[in-house]
């Protein structure tokens, strides 16, 4: 299968993606938890990778062999990959409503029990060195799956990423693609304007440094799922031949889709009430509270 | 020591292609055969133990059964999160080889130093702590950790330690070293490198149960309960270590009334120079320093029969 597959429509992309930050919102106001901005961040890139055709998986057979790893290493970002996973199958949607409650598997942070998610996650600096270890599982057992690992322009500050990199490179895992969700905010500060004291340490020439450690680096808005796509094209067919990582580098905003959190600064791990909610529900059309509205099926346009 | 694991362990690598060796730029005799003879088998990711970690709980999610190898300090503490998410959330076999136990860095100070190691790594839930004291019985541990497929680390010391005698019993993580005359009332818990230290102190007097592996068996607290007093030697800082463990187990049991127990160990990071010898005697655990310490506080006479008061 090649990537975009033939069923690949953008405007399909977007809908998923209006309807992931509808349930994420209301998913996190009913837990009173949830990092709302960061799932705002990742939407585009998700929806791309599960509705675009680029990964390869089977919601009835999750372990599949032969599936393509996605490691979410932000693993804060769970509550917006759990929409997509029980939209395709790999668990009840009504799941979704018990986000975070008493016997639910959804945590705020993503853990492998849940069908779908690979690993532990939740502390940063520990995705990209699980994947270099099943990339080179995977070469060493002549497998041609993907690893995708998605990381954050935050999570990079963490020094394990770069041990990790910089053995991708020494190994030549070219079945490795590591996204980074360049929102260029990380948990209270920026990374790429300092504004206060709260801010930094920057990211100065991030695509150039990915780069000098070996990987080739693709760089595109990651709002834009016919961008991301197109960057992810020839991902399945370069393995084996290029000897290199793939980076893509998504431009994002940290709360994108609402006017009101997009950008802002204080909004990690937050979520909104009263006028604030009312605010974001507006910018997303939510017209009724509740989660319950958005289980019965996704309207696919 | 290690290298008597290294051999044994070649072998199982030969007949396990699943076998995994993970490198982290720390080289030993034997290891040249693993990289030489099996490539597929040995990665080396540089001075980067995290990655080293990261990597072998990757392809132990694949299947794999991933040994990690650095010094002991480098495998423990600096990777400890590495090891309590990647390796023991997630329940994977993953070996971790560390080499320097305690102070077997000798003048190479704190830094290369290991006396955490016990506490940090026993904490970890599943994992599994091995402490062998000669090369028969790191020897033997190749094949029995492999087996297990769990989490494990396994401390080797830096040392070539002479072989003890006695029968090394894995199933239940101790060798018992019988006192020489007859069944004295002290019983000497210990771990590594302080076997030795212990068998010259008091080796002709007392019981010494070497602990090969923590958590600590029933059948070994068990035993160590039958004696009124019970000294641990270790070369580790003493919260958390092996005489913590020793009480922790003792309490678990809930046979009272418990022994006395004296522990022995460190209580600081030590930077004096000049050998092992130097700083036993700076913590006062050289062989004089724990034969006059224990005396001091032992309220029994050596050789007497067991008086335990009921």
């Amino acid at each position: 299968m090649s990537f975009p597959d033939r069923d690949f429509d953008p405007v399909r992309v977007a809908e998923k993606a209006l309807w992931v930050r509808r349930v994420v919102l209301e998913m996190a106001v009913a837990a009173r938890s949830g990092h709302v901005t960061t799932a705002f961040s990742q939407t585009e890139i998700l929806c791309t990778l599960y509705y675009g055709g680029l990964l390869h998986y089977r919601p009835d057979e999750p372990r599949w062999l032969d599936r393509d790893r996605f490691i979410l290493s932000k693993g804060q970002g769970g509550i917006g990959l759990y929409p997509i996973l029980a939209d395709v199958g790999f668990f009840p949607l009504s799941d979704l409503a018990n986000f975070a409650g008493p016997g639910s598997n959804l945590g705020v942070h993503a853990e492998w029990h849940v069908p779908g998610i690979e690993v532990v996650s939740g502390s940063l600096g520990h995705g990209l060195p699980l994947a270099t270890g099943m990339a080179l599982a995977a070469r060493w057992s002549s497998q041609d799956h993907l690893v995708v690992c998605l990381t954050g322009d935050g999570e990079l500050y963490e020094g394990s990423c770069w041990e990790a990199l910089a053995v991708a490179n020494h190994l030549e895992l070219d079945n490795l693609v590591v996204i980074v969700d360049r929102n260029g905010q990380a948990t209270l500060g920026y990374s790429d304007e300092i504004e206060s004291p709260l801010d930094g340490p920057r990211h100065l020439d991030l695509e150039e440094k990915l780069e000098a450690f070996g990987l080739e680096v693709r760089a595109c808005d990651g709002h834009v799922p016919e961008r991301i796509a197109t960057l992810l094209e020839d991902a399945r067919r370069r393995v084996g031949r290029t000897g290199r990582p793939l980076a893509v580098v998504a431009k994002t905003e940290k709360g994108h889709g609402s006017a009101f959190l997009a950008g802002r600064r204080g909004w990690h791990y937050r979520v909104p009430s009263g006028e604030d909610l009312a605010a974001v529900r507006g910018d997303l059309g939510i017209l009724t509270p509740g989660v319950g509205q958005f289980l019965d099926g996704v309207d696919d346009g | 020591m290690r290298d008597a694991f290294f051999e044994e362990l070649l072998k199982i690598f030969r007949l396990d292609p699943n076998c995994v060796f993970v490198a982290a730029d720390n080289g030993a005799p034997t290891l040249d055969t693993f990289a030489r003879e099996l490539p597929r088998q040995y990665v080396t990711v540089g001075i980067a133990e995290q990655e080293a970690v990261g990597l072998a709980a990757g392809m132990a999610l694949e299947g794999w059964r991933p040994w990690v190898y650095a010094i002991a300090p480098f495998v423990t503490a600096r990777v400890y999160e590495f090891a309590k998410l990647d390796i023991c959330a997630m329940s994977l076999p993953v070996t971790l080889l560390g080499v320097g136990a305690g102070y077997s860095y000798d003048i190479m100070g704190p830094t290369h130093h290991t006396t955490e190691d016990l506490a940090l790594m026993r904490s970890l839930p599943g994992m599994t702590v091995w402490s062998p004291a000669d090369g028969r019985t790191a020897g033997a541990l190749a094949k029995h950790v492999y087996r297990a497929r769990t989490p494990a680390y396994i401390r080797f010391d830096r040392a070539g330690l002479p072989d003890l005698g006695g029968e090394v019993n894995l199933e239940s993580g101790y060798r018992l070293h019988r006192p020489g005359p007859g069944p004295g009332c002290r019983c000497i818990v210990t771990t590594g490198v302080m076997t030795h230290l212990a068998l010259q102190a008091f080796g002709g007097t007392d019981t010494v149960v070497e602990v090969l592996r923590l958590p600590i068996s029933r059948e070994v607290a068990s035993l160590v309960n039958g004696f009124p007093e019970v000294v641990t030697l270790e070369e580790h800082l003493l919260p958390g270590g092996l005489g913590a463990a020793v009480l922790e187990a003792l309490s678990d049991l809930g046979d009272w009334p418990t022994p006395a127990v004296l522990r022995l160990g460190a209580d600081g990071y030590v930077f004096d120079l000049g050998g092992r010898e130097e700083i036993w005697r700076r913590l006062g655990l050289g062989v004089a320093d724990i034969k006059r310490r224990v005396t001091e506080w032992s309220q029994d006479e050596p050789g007497r029969p067991d008086e335990r008061p009921l």
